[in-house]
């Protein structure tokens, strides 16, 4: 039966690192086809802060999420699968990915209790109980449509130890296979399993093991942004890319700060999101070479330069960082003028990278963005030493 | 700037052209015209980026003084002007003391200087900041200085003293225009005051026509925001036409304000020229698409096409939810052209998102600007009559509609 099912997804490897793990792929997708490695901005409920998606499409970006706890709610199933799922209500013609909901579910609702059939939670509309079992989040993802999926999993905070993270290990295994029966559209619709198994590398390995013997397209890394040390963090990554196929693209859950980004693309990630970028702009914060700037702050009131000289975005072709000190957080244009810039600049950052990768220079690469970053030279020892371990020694 | 009158419909709606505006001079400009309502420079929810794949934008861009009064030391400090400064230089800016879509706080204006309010508070400007102010902006044509804090409830005495101080900040203003090399391509409008008083309004329109001004702005009934699309300019209707006949016809009138159809057409019958775009902003805010009907020369969009009556549809309303349809299936704006659904924009209503200010915006400036060329069409055609009864139509609904 496997071997004759149609797949929602195929990747392709266009290009390997020959020091790193890194590599440059094409995703193909229902929707539209995805080069890797990729950022997808975070468009929670169905829009993503401002922007038309035309000017996603301007920006070239190619794959955005949407957050299934979110639309779950609102404007619920029932009405996404009414307009013919969520890319035609929201009028997004290229790629959407969900998540399963679980993740929110456990972050925001204070009540939220995880039993084997499914997570109990308290609903936010009138208190009654509700349970967002694996069917559950599928049934919902369905109705949304995203080309791809994720399977609820049992979420622990990154610093609880013990017999409970195990536990979560096992269960997210046993829920992946009711969440892979449940898939009503297999072949638009593709499922990553996640690779759990908190900081401990037995169970993550013992975890990602187990998920690729499962008959799935790609695969994603979880619970690690959750503010654990970073010591930890790269570790766990590249012992979860040592065991997941190398002919399928693997997703790092909520990973998107530019300096994680290079060093888990290294690392041999393929896929990223992140809501910092987006969330950020509405406050003021731009993304720039060497770091972020606060656009609200009196030093740019007389800085008559775009945000970025070299960013090829409508923001920083027209507008420069003196005016957009006026606006930022008092008009709503600003946080839609930054947003674009923020996202063109995570989108620009993987293009730097995938064409570095194909040009065999990606060590060099990694180098400059390093120095550019920390120009004191102060690089966080665990970039260095994670990068030591793919064969990249940073120079002072 | 020059002006002319091309000729005069019913009882005064005029058709005119402003030519030789500004600082492009090339430009003309067709009246009853409606200037592009601005918050601090840029349109309110739209990038240039998103002006850009629009079309009707007017040319002029309305910039308050208010938004501003904050940061005019980095447009001075940028010298190209605050048209370059806030990216809209393809546009020619007008400059207002006050956005009209917030009301003026009363009482704090003073024989020295007015006050106006922007994001970081007060600030009061004497004719020194004033000037100072529009050499930085370089407008190509700017408000002066006006005392318009006057009402309804506001006393003859009051009423006089703001027509006096306006004229005194006038000619100060007028001396220091002539004067100044960075405002010599600026043309400046006198503002007639004199609250509900006749007598105090035809002494400031005498007064300020002789003036060396280049227009006039009438205002000082209402003290501007939400509050003034309650105004009624029929009832001032009389006020008005005093103070119109004591002006020259070759120079443009503008009136500030939050403007429903039906009261932009009685003031251009009364002969206003120009006007503001902030009806269609508040309309945005509060989660509304403008829907009414602007054809007057075939049977106007009936309502059981529409699906509602009144000027506007309430895009909040549950009744939306799951209505899969564009705003106007006969709009041509991008949100509707693009299909973006009465549903979605709901969604979005319902869940705070920017992106209903953004696609409302879009509709609801595409709607005022298209009604603002059906007016200069229809007097055009001698058919304004016909457009005026086809608003009143739509009109008695809302009333029928809240009773
Ligand atoms: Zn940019
Ligand atoms: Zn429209």
């Amino acid at each position: 039966m496997a071997a004759s099912r149609t797949h929602a997804l195929t990747f392709k490897i266009i290009a390997e690192c020959k020091t790193t793990k890194a590599r440059v792929g094409k995703i193909n997708l229902p929707h539209y086809h995805v080069d890797t490695p990729v950022f997808m901005p975070v468009g929670t409920q169905g829009t993503l802060k401002g922007l038309v998606p035309e000017q996603l499409v301007d920006l070239d970006c190619k794959i955005m999420l949407g957050n299934t706890y979110h639309l779950g709610h609102r404007p619920g199933p029932e009405l996404l699968e009414k307009a013919g799922g969520l890319h035609k209500f929201m009028n997004w013609d290229r790629c959407l990915l969900t998540d399963s909901g679980g993740f929110q579910m456990v972050s925001l609702l204070k009540l939220a209790e995880i039993k084997e059939e499914g997570v109990k939670f308290q609903s936010p509309h009138d208190g009654s109980e509700m349970m967002l079992t694996p069917e559950k989040s599928i049934e919902i993802q369905n109705s949304i449509g995203a080309d791809i999926m994720m399977q609820l999993d049992d979420v622990v905070h990154s610093s609880t130890t013990g017999t409970r993270v195990e536990e979560a290990m096992h269960r997210t295994i046993r829920w992946v296979d009711r969440c892979l029966a449940a898939n009503k559209h297999p072949e638009k619709q593709c499922l990553f399993p996640i690779v759990q198994g908190g900081l401990d590398p037995d169970l993550r390995k013992k975890c990602a093991e187990e998920l690729i013997r499962r008959d799935v397209d790609g695969y994603a890394i979880g619970g690690l942004s959750g503010g654990e040390e970073k010591s930890h963090f790269w570790r766990m990554v590249t012992l979860s890319t040592d065991i997941l196929p190398k002919d399928k693209p693997r997703y790092l859950m909520g990973v998107g700060f530019a300096l994680d980004l290079v060093v888990c693309v290294a690392l041999g990630c393929d896929m990223f999101d992140c809501v910092f970028p987006t969330r950020t702009a509405r406050f003021g914060t731009a993304l720039v070479p060497g770091g972020q700037i606060n656009l609200k702050n009196k030093m740019f009131a007389q800085d008559f330069r775009p945000i970025d000289e070299n960013c090829n975005c409508s923001t920083c072709r027209d507008y420069t960082r003196a005016y957009l000190h006026t606006i930022v957080t008092n008009e709503a244009v600003a946080s839609s003028l930054v947003t674009v810039h923020n996202v063109a600049y995570q989108l620009n950052l993987m293009t730097s990278m995938q064409k570095s990768i194909v040009d065999n220079r990606f060590p060099e690469f990694i180098q400059n963005f390093f120095e550019e970053m920390c120009p004191e030279g102060d690089f966080p020892e665990w970039a260095v030493e994670a990068l030591k371990s793919v064969n990249v020694r940073l120079t002072e | 700037m020059k002006f002319s009158v091309l000729c005069v419909r019913g009882h005064g709606a005029r058709l005119g052209r402003l030519s030789s505006v500004g600082h492009q001079g090339s430009k003309m400009l067709d009246t009853p015209m409606c200037m592009l309502y601005t918050r601090g420079g840029s349109a309110p929810y739209l990038g240039l980026d998103m002006l850009r794949k629009m079309e009707n934008i007017p040319p002029v861009a309305h910039i308050a003084l208010s938004h501003l009064s904050d940061h005019y030391e980095a447009v001075q400090a940028f010298q190209e002007g605050v048209a370059k400064f806030t990216a809209l230089k393809d546009h020619l800016v007008f400059t207002s003391l006050h956005d009209p879509a917030v009301e003026v706080h009363s009482g704090f204006n003073e024989k020295s200087g007015i006050a106006i309010w922007g994001k970081g508070g007060k600030t009061k400007i004497d004719v020194d900041l004033f000037i100072k102010m529009q050499e930085a902006l370089l407008p190509d044509w700017y408000q002066a200085l006006s005392d318009g804090d006057t009402s309804k409830d506001t006393s003859r005495k009051r009423a006089g003293k703001s027509v006096q101080r306006t004229l005194t900040f006038l000619d100060q203003i007028v001396e220091r225009h002539s004067q100044s090399e960075r405002l010599k391509n600026s043309a400046l409008f006198g503002v007639i005051e004199g609250g509900y008083s006749e007598k105090d309004r035809e002494h400031s329109a005498k007064e300020t026509s002789a003036r060396p001004v280049s227009g006039f702005i009438i205002e000082g009934f209402h003290n501007m925001g939400p509050k003034s699309e309650q105004f009624r300019i029929s009832d001032v209707s009389a006020i008005i036409q005093k103070t119109l006949n004591c002006l020259p016809e070759d120079k443009p009138r503008l009136m500030h304000g939050v403007w429903p159809p039906d009261q932009v057409l009685e003031a251009v019958e009364l002969g206003i020229d120009i006007f503001d775009s902030s009806y269609p902003y508040l309309v945005t805010e509060r989660g509304a698409a403008l829907t009414f009907s602007h054809q007057y020369s075939m049977n106007s969009v009936s309502d059981s096409e529409i699906g509602h009556t009144g000027f506007e549809m309430d895009l909040k309303d549950k009744r939306y939810f799951d209505d899969l349809t564009p705003i106007s299936a006969h709009c041509t704006c991008y949100t509707c052209h693009k299909k973006f659904t009465r549903a979605y924009i709901n969604h979005l209503l319902n869940t705070s998102e920017i992106l209903a200010g953004v696609l409302l915006m879009i509709h609801n400036f595409h709607h005022y600007f298209q009604f603002f060329k059906s007016i200069h069409s229809a007097l055009e055609e001698n058919k304004f009559e016909e457009l005026k009864e086809a608003i009143q139509q739509q009109k008695t609904s809302v009333i029928s509609k809240d009773t």
